[in-house]
């Protein structure tokens, strides 16, 4: 980790600009919707399909008249599909959707030559711009064929970018902590086993608890991610037990008569 | 369905796997890995083996001018192929279907290696997709497919052609077709009793009329609301809801469908799922599925329209369809004399909910074990039979389920890890691996040097997509 501390160009504070952004004002005509994505969609964006979202409602358009739809048959065999009965209305759109305007997108991609600060292209912006596009995405889903497509590959940030912008804000902490659970450790194999420092190096045993130390500092940042990594493993294995069922069932009953 | 590829570094061939991990039995209980192998393809081995060699001639003998009869409950791919392996068995075969024109809502798509696994003749395979669009949340999208050789695709069919096929070739088999509506069974009453099937037989009427059948064993193949199932208490299993609608579009947008499928991935279109707009005959098929939002799914379905957007403008919808899709196996598939294959075992896969292809695999399977157990239908058959289907399916394509399902839990979990998925699926490696592996149905072991740079990149794609939706929410809070 401490890799990533030499000095690269510390200019992270001072690109985190958000007013220079022409669509802020179109952003906070857009009011903020928490939580549910298709809720914020379905009433935003003006398709005039679903005057409402419930899904109970049976939503009887007026525009059916002028779109004719034949439901020709629902598979008896699924409850589901009695409930999940037919809205299907062509899909028109009376107002245009909203389309993502800003002036460095173009044709599908962010023209990086707008993005251009003494000679150099400013990546912090990019992703600034790239996250507030995402952001804007998510909040409009719309058409993926606008523009014939996005090309845009956040893999053409270079990676100290990203490390300058993610990783350095907080690598003082976790730099400090892994020193900090590094040294209580190499303590305490010296205290019980009288094995010093310089000696702890040449062990393999010593060798594998630093990278779990360093793992461990990476892995663990707040407490709630103890609990999340429980739920990982519980949610890994949760598919297994499921195809054992068939298996442990005859475990479970002893031998069967056969 | 893309890249099970991450894994390939995981999983190597079976054939490598099993020798160099004895130990890794899948899901059988170690004395049935032995039983795997046909009594005369080698000698003696183990005392697994042994036991099994015993047992299958220990099965009692019919009386004489008798032979094994087993009904075969619906008549989809898994039902089909089931009874036509078992007519040929020299089993006498029931094959009960209740509507012989059924149209299940599907996506039709078949991997290449069924083609010819199954004998299909060309012309029920509609389209041949050869390239296939991932379209992530932020509407970027991936053409996969570049490395597909010229003879290589993605068969996409009606399910009405293919399973009326399926049925015919069973009926000229030997199969007894019969048009009915499976009703309930009785267990055999005591020792030398039969299975009694109940079902109302239509022939064209429209009003059934109840039939009584004895049979000595059952194979459900009744789909997702399985009565078969329900009737040996075979349990229950949690499903995704999965909506289509048919749409016919105009000419010149259908063109761009000609040889194309998509998917969309994005929390707007579905939270644990994916969308598709997939070519069929001559319209195209537009859907989403969930499991966790079933409520929502109208909703959802609405976005993928959204999504598809210019492409599909002006369509005409003619038909829509919902269907359940089983999330994975119940938990007894074989009970005494009674199986369970396809869609009512709930061979599904996780991430890209493919089944024809299991369906009719474990149809086969398990017909197989029968005729073998029964020697041809001379003899009765007894639930270890059935247990061997089960442990031979299981590890086949254990390691094909487990691969999708850790795809699905690692990709579709959140839209950054979905922007994340179509990024990667823009390398060539993971474009090979998945088409090799879904088309064929074998994990194929890559190069270890291209699976450690897949396995950085993959990481790499995961943490800059996450970042960002660091960003994302910051603006959120902020702006």
């Amino acid at each position: 980790m401490a890799l990533f501390s030499p000095a690269l160009p510390s200019t992270f504070s001072a690109s985190c600009s958000k007013a220079q952004f022409p669509q802020k004002g179109r952003l906070a005509f857009f009011p903020k919707r928490s939580l549910s994505l298709f809720v914020a969609r379905s009433a935003d964006n003006g398709t005039g399909t679903t005057g409402s979202v419930a899904v109970e409602v049976n939503p009887e358009k007026k525009e059916e008249a002028a779109a004719p739809v034949a439901v020709e048959e629902k598979p008896e065999e699924n409850k589901e599909a009695a409930v999940l009965e037919s809205n299907g209305a062509t899909v028109k759109t009376e107002v245009p959707p909203p389309k993502f305007l800003d002036p460095r997108w173009a044709r599908g991609t962010w023209d990086l030559e707008q993005f251009r600060k003494d000679g150099t292209v400013d990546w912090d912006a990019v992703i600034d711009a790239e996250a507030r596009r995402r952001k804007w995405l998510e909040d409009h889903p719309g058409d993926s064929s606008v523009d014939g497509g996005v090309v845009f590959d956040t893999a053409i940030i270079p990676w100290w970018a990203w490390v300058k912008r993610f990783h350095l804000p907080e690598a003082e902490l976790l730099n400090g902590r892994a020193a900090m659970v590094g040294f209580f450790m190499a303590y305490f194999v010296d205290s019980l086993t009288g094995v010093g420092l310089v000696d702890q190096m040449n062990n393999f045993f010593c060798k594998t608890l630093l990278f779990v130390a360093v793992l461990g500092v990476l892995v663990i940042r707040k407490n709630e991610d103890v609990e999340n990594l429980k739920k990982l493993v519980d949610e890994s294995t949760f598919y297994d037990k499921q195809w054992q069922a068939t298996w442990q069932d005859e475990n479970a009953g002893g031998p069967r008569p056969e | 369905m893309a890249a099970a590829a991450l894994s390939s570094a995981a999983t190597a061939t079976p054939a490598r796997r099993h020798a160099a991990l004895p130990s890794f039995a899948g899901l059988r209980r170690a004395p049935n890995a032995e039983s795997l192998q046909l009594p005369s393809s080698t000698g003696r081995r183990g005392r697994g083996r042994a036991a099994l060699t015993v047992r299958a001639s220990n099965n009692p003998k019919l009386p004489a001018g008798r032979r094994l009869r087993v009904a075969v409950i619906g008549g989809g791919p898994a039902g089909g192929c089931a009874a036509e392996t078992l007519a040929k068995g020299g089993v006498e075969t029931v094959l009960i279907e209740r509507k012989m024109d059924n149209c299940k809502p599907c996506g039709g798509a078949i991997p290449l290696c069924m083609v010819g696994e199954f004998d299909l003749p060309q012309d029920i395979i509609d389209r041949r997709v050869r390239k296939m669009k991932m379209i992530s949340p932020s509407n970027v999208s991936v053409d996969i497919g570049r490395t597909l050789k010229p003879d290589e695709y993605i068969g996409m069919l009606r399910r009405e052609v293919l399973d009326s096929y399926l049925r015919e070739r069973a009926e000229k088999s030997g199969a007894t077709l019969v048009n009915g509506l499976f009703l309930r069974m009785d267990k055999p009453a005591g020792p030398g009793e039969r299975y009694r099937v109940h079902y109302n037989k239509y022939d064209g009427r429209a009003v059934g009329e109840p039939v009584t059948l004895e049979v000595d064993a059952v194979i459900g193949a009744d789909g997702a609301n399985s009565r078969v199932a329900k009737s040996i208490g075979a349990g229950n299993y949690e499903f995704a809801i999965a909506f289509q609608e048919r749409m016919r579009i105009p000419a010149e947008k259908m063109e761009y469908y000609e040889e194309r499928a998509e998917m969309y991935v994005g929390l707007d279109v579905s939270p644990d799922f994916y969308a598709w707009v997939f070519p069929k005959s001559d319209h195209v098929a537009v859907g989403t599925g969930t499991v966790t939002h079933k409520g929502d799914i109208k909703l959802l379905q609405e976005a993928t329209r959204n999504r598809a957007g210019d492409k599909i403008d002006g369509a005409v919808t003619f038909r829509v369809e919902a269907h359940p899709i089983p999330e994975h196996p119940r938990p007894r598939r074989a009970v005494d004399q009674v199986a369970l294959v396809g869609d009512a075992a709930g061979y599904v896969t996780k991430c890209s909910g493919e089944g024809i292809y299991f369906a009719a695999k474990s149809g086969r399977m398990c017909a197989e074990e029968i005729v073998r157990g029964s020697e041809n239908g001379t003899r009765t058959i007894t639930e270890a039979d059935l247990r061997r289907y089960l442990a031979k399916f299981d590890k086949l394509y254990w390691p094909t389920y487990k691969v999708l399902d850790v795809l699905q839990k690692v990709f579709y979990r959140s839209n950054p890890a979905k922007e994340a998925f179509v990024e990667m699926c823009a390398d060539e490696y993971v474009q090979k691996m998945t088409f090799d592996s879904y088309l064929y149905k074998r994990v194929v072991p890559g190069t270890p040097l291209e699976d450690l740079k897949l396995a950085v990149k993959t990481i790499g794609c995961l943490v800059r997509a996450n970042a960002l939706r660091n960003e994302m929410n910051k603006i959120g809070i902020y702006s």
